[in-house]
């Protein structure tokens, strides 16, 4: 069974129609062309395909794409302005914060929700709310210090 | 000689398009008329297929096409030895082995076709195990495996896929001299890479009948040969296109699925995408080889060792096909004589045919299970001598002009001083801070990789100079390290050196990116290049009377006169050097003695290296290989009950998160003598190995519980602790 949704997708209004079944990762990316989220364990579990939906994050691989009807999903795709990229993404540049990559969105998704939320994380609120988010390239070291390094420049 | 670029920790300059969701991995590649494949794979370990009935998926709406063996050539497949099919035929030889695939517009209507494809199986015997498989009268998982191309004349078994030897001196004779020998056997479990990025690919057949893909692949050139091979297509119908990789570890070199997606993009018309589930990666991927490893040491009055056996059982699943070295074995087993001087050794290894899953090339192939199995045996050694594990190695250490197991002679030998820096750096002779706090050390070496590689720089009109190579970004961030490379020789600021992507259509050949060999022949291959155009740039500059760094004006002088500034460079290594880079590290823990559980309270790693071109990377592969280390050896496992896997999801499998992240301390001890560019070695592989058996030895020396097979689990502590609390 097919359902027409309408989702304000980066700020954009979209309209689309989809499988009931349809997961929220396989719209944004095979129906709306939004590929920047990935599908790592696809169970929810990895971070890969993190975004927000009304700001909270969730994973968007378990998620039903009709739920986000009627609602703000944020990706990757939208953090960035027109000009500059979003503090949390230039962290990451300057400070290693990634290797391969495929993780990289849902890590940096995930840190604007945490800087959204708490603008000077201790070291161990960053590991706390960044548990969700599997990285298999840097062992996570040099993502503490890109998040870190991000609330800094957030501050000043 | 001081450095402009070389050596600065520079950051990820190429990450714009990775930070903001725009980098295409395969997976994302999309073209006019995709078509998605799904597989259906076998729920036995090894049976017989009576029949396969396809009508029921076919009729599903939406379904393009539904392949088995009996729609495809009866080719074989692998990277050296060729014995795997492309679907499964007449034979199912591992739970998770492909039997059919669809293809649909609709992935999900893809996957639901597959269930709706009835096969008849008829049981046969399987063999689990690999010390069973080898016995007289095992059932047999391959009827010839001689018959098959690139298969290793040896076999001393049905079962054995290759034998590998490493030999020194007279082992016999050694032992007849040793004052007192031990033995001790050790066991690691099933792990997978754990790249995020499951394997994924796109194949297309352009107007021109030339077939386009885009793959999860390390080795390009490889492919293609490969693809032909699989394919019985000429290499010059094939092009690899390159995507960047989302994390590799040694997993991203096989065929997977492309011959797959090729025979549906055939007979549909249309181009066709499979990517595997995360689940199918876990039951059907190229993980990492399970071992049973024993090592038999002869030892001197003195502590000196005198003699060695190791004898390794690999256990490699169902096909050969995933291994890519030349002996179709594990290159890491010869560290079965660490990181010392053994005059008489003896390491025979074996790659065993059972009915799980294939296992392939993961980081350090092989090195992680024996560098567990010899140092936590050097430990137990030291403590049965009553010496401490740190003067029992130093004892024991490679010097200079020694020779490794594989006869390789070695120079610029810092064994000694990379130990001494490791228990410097980790107090490791302070008194410990409290009871059930324990530490541990572990050692190892790893070469500097070799292999061939191609590198144009050309000078643009604008004054800026572009590299074009063809090697895949697989996230260690070699293509930073190039760009550096480039713009120290040039003269110019990094962001004047831009990355430009050739695809195998471009070059001859190309070794493509793995064992530790980019830095080396990606670097030399890059310097040689930029040295040339610097010599043309230099003899323009001086035709025009303007400074050689007017670069923009050179360039368009030889631009009106119809030429551009350009040169390549083929960089060939073939055999490894005398220079090798040395690891030392070391782990503190806290066992808890309610409950067994291990927390890494500190780790030391010590790094011997070569000139350091970006210290921000190459921090970076450290720790990235550390937490790999790590995860191997307290928590990693994909379980299997009768080759069935039960850890069907990457939340069982257990790879670290941020919080299992120890303190750490890394020491790097530079000593520019590497066969890189700019003397520099490797250090992609340096960090992995050491992990296990330094926490091993930190939990012995915390509580007195030696385990002996991995991952280090809770459960597997609070047990020997209770066997010891039973027989003290």
């Amino acid at each position: 069974m097919n359902r027409k949704i309408r989702v304000t997708v980066n700020g954009t209004a979209r309209a689309v129609e989809v499988p009931t079944y349809r997961t929220l990762l396989d719209c944004l990316r095979n129906d709306l062309g939004l590929t920047g989220s990935k599908e790592g364990c696809g169970v929810g579990v990895c971070g890969a395909c993190t975004v927000l939906l009304d700001g909270k994050m969730i994973s968007s691989c378990i998620a039903l794409a009709v739920s986000a009807d009627g609602h703000e999903v944020t990706t990757v795709e939208g953090l960035a302005g027109d000009e500059r990229l979003h503090p949390v993404q230039q962290a990451f540049i300057d400070a290693g914060g990634f290797q391969c990559g495929i993780c990289t969105p849902g890590q940096v998704v995930s840190a604007k929700a945490l800087l959204d939320a708490n603008p000077n994380p201790s070291d161990a609120e960053i590991r706390e709310w960044m548990l969700g988010n599997l990285c298999r390239c840097t062992g996570y070291y040099k993502i503490i210090e890109s998040i870190r390094a991000a609330a800094q420049r957030s501050r000043a | 000689m001081a450095h402009r670029i070389i050596g600065k920790p520079i950051g990820r300059v190429d990450g714009t398009e990775k930070v903001s969701g725009a980098a295409r991995y395969s997976g994302d590649v999309s073209v006019p008329g995709l078509i998605w494949g799904k597989a259906l794979r076998s729920p036995l370990p090894h049976a017989r297929i009576a029949r396969i009935d396809v009508t029921r998926a076919k009729a599903l709406p939406g379904v393009l096409a539904v392949l088995t063996a009996k729609d495809l050539p009866g080719i074989l497949v692998g990277r050296r030895m060729f014995d795997m099919p492309l679907l499964a035929r007449e034979r199912v030889r591992f739970i998770g082995e492909k039997v059919a695939v669809v293809a649909a517009a609709d992935p999900d209507v893809a996957e639901e076709a597959t269930t709706l494809i009835d096969v008849e199986y008829e049981d046969l015997p399987a063999v689990i195990d690999p010390e069973a498989a080898t016995v007289a009268g095992a059932p047999v998982v391959h009827d010839d495996p001689g018959a098959y191309e690139g298969a290793p004349a040896e076999r001393p078994h049905a079962n054995v896929q290759s034998v590998l030897r490493f030999k020194l001196g007279d082992v016999q004779a050694g032992f007849r001299e040793a004052a007192r020998t031990f033995e001790h056997t050790f066991r690691t479990q099933l792990a997978h890479q754990g790249y995020l990025e499951p394997h994924a690919g796109v194949v297309a057949i352009d107007e021109d009948g030339r077939v386009q893909v885009w793959a999860s692949n390390k080795m390009p050139f490889r492919l293609k040969e490969l693809l032909s091979h699989a394919l019985q297509l000429p290499q010059e119908k094939i092009r690899v296109n390159l995507t960047p990789i989302g994390g590799d570890f040694g997993g991203k070199g096989s065929l997977m699925d492309l011959p797959l997606a090729y025979h549906l993009a055939r007979v549909t018309g249309r181009p066709v995408k499979m990517v595997m589930r995360y689940a199918e990666e876990l039951m059907a991927g190229n993980p990492r080889h399970p071992s049973v490893i024993t090592l038999r040491t002869g030892v001197s009055r003195d502590g000196q060792i005198v003699a060695r056996s190791v004898r390794a059982l690999f256990n490699s699943g169902a096909y050969a096909a995933f291994k890519p070295a030349p002996s179709v074995s594990l290159g890491g087993a010869s560290m079965g004589a660490g990181v010392y001087r053994i005059p008489n050794l003896l390491i025979e290894s074996f790659c065993v045919y059972t009915n799980n899953i294939p296992c392939g090339h993961a980081r350090s192939p092989g090195e992680p299970q024996m560098v567990f199995a010899e140092e936590s045996h050097m430990d137990m050694i030291a403590r049965e001598l009553a010496l401490d594990p740190a003067e029992f190695r130093r004892r024991n250490l490679l010097r200079d002009g020694d020779h490794l197991a594989n006869g390789h002679h070695l120079e610029h030998v810092r064994a000694g001083d990379t130990l001494e820096a490791a228990l410097k750096a980790s107090e490791y002779s302070e008194p410990k801070p409290g009871p059930w706090i324990g530490r541990g050390m572990a050692m190892t070496h790893r070469h500097i990789g070799v292999g061939f590689t191609n590198a144009v720089v050309r000078l643009g009109t604008d004054g800026r100079v572009t590299l074009r190579i063809a090697l895949p970004d697989t996230g260690t961030g070699a293509h930073l390290v190039l760009r550096q490379v480039v713009a120290e020789v040039l003269g110019v600021a990094m962001d004047d050196v831009e990355i430009e992507l050739a695809t195998t259509d471009d070059f001859a050949t190309d070794s493509g990116v793995g064992g530790s060999r980019v830095t080396h022949t990606g670097g030399r291959a890059a310097y040689h290049a930029a040295e040339k155009l610097k010599a043309q740039i230099e003899a323009e500059a001086a035709k025009l009377g303007v400074p050689a760094d007017s670069l923009a004006a050179i360039a368009r002088a030889a631009a009106r006169e119809g030429r551009t500034l350009e040169a390549s460079h083929f960089y060939d290594a073939k055999a490894h050097g005398a220079v090798t880079s040395f690891t030392a590290q070391v782990a503190e823990v806290a066992v808890d003695p309610q409950t067994g559980q291990v927390t890494v309270r500190r780790f030391t790693t010590t790094h011997d290296v070569g000139t350091v071109i970006n210290p921000l990377g190459h921090q970076g592969q450290i720790e990235g290989g550390l937490i790999q280390g790590l995860g191997f050896a307290l928590m990693e496992e994909i379980k299997t009950e009768e080759g069935r896997i039960s850890t069907l999801s990457l939340g069982d499998v257990k790879l670290p998160t941020i919080q299992d992240i120890p303190p750490l301390t890394t020491v790097i001890l530079e000593d520019p003598v590497g066969p890189g560019p700019f003397n520099a070695k490797a250090i992609g592989e340096g960090s992995i190995s050491a992990v296990a058996p330094a926490i091993a030895n930190a939990v012995a020396d915390a509580c007195g519980a030696r385990i002996l097979d991995l991952p280090i689990t809770a459960e597997k502590v609070y047990f020997a602790l209770k066997e010891k609390e039973r027989r003290p």
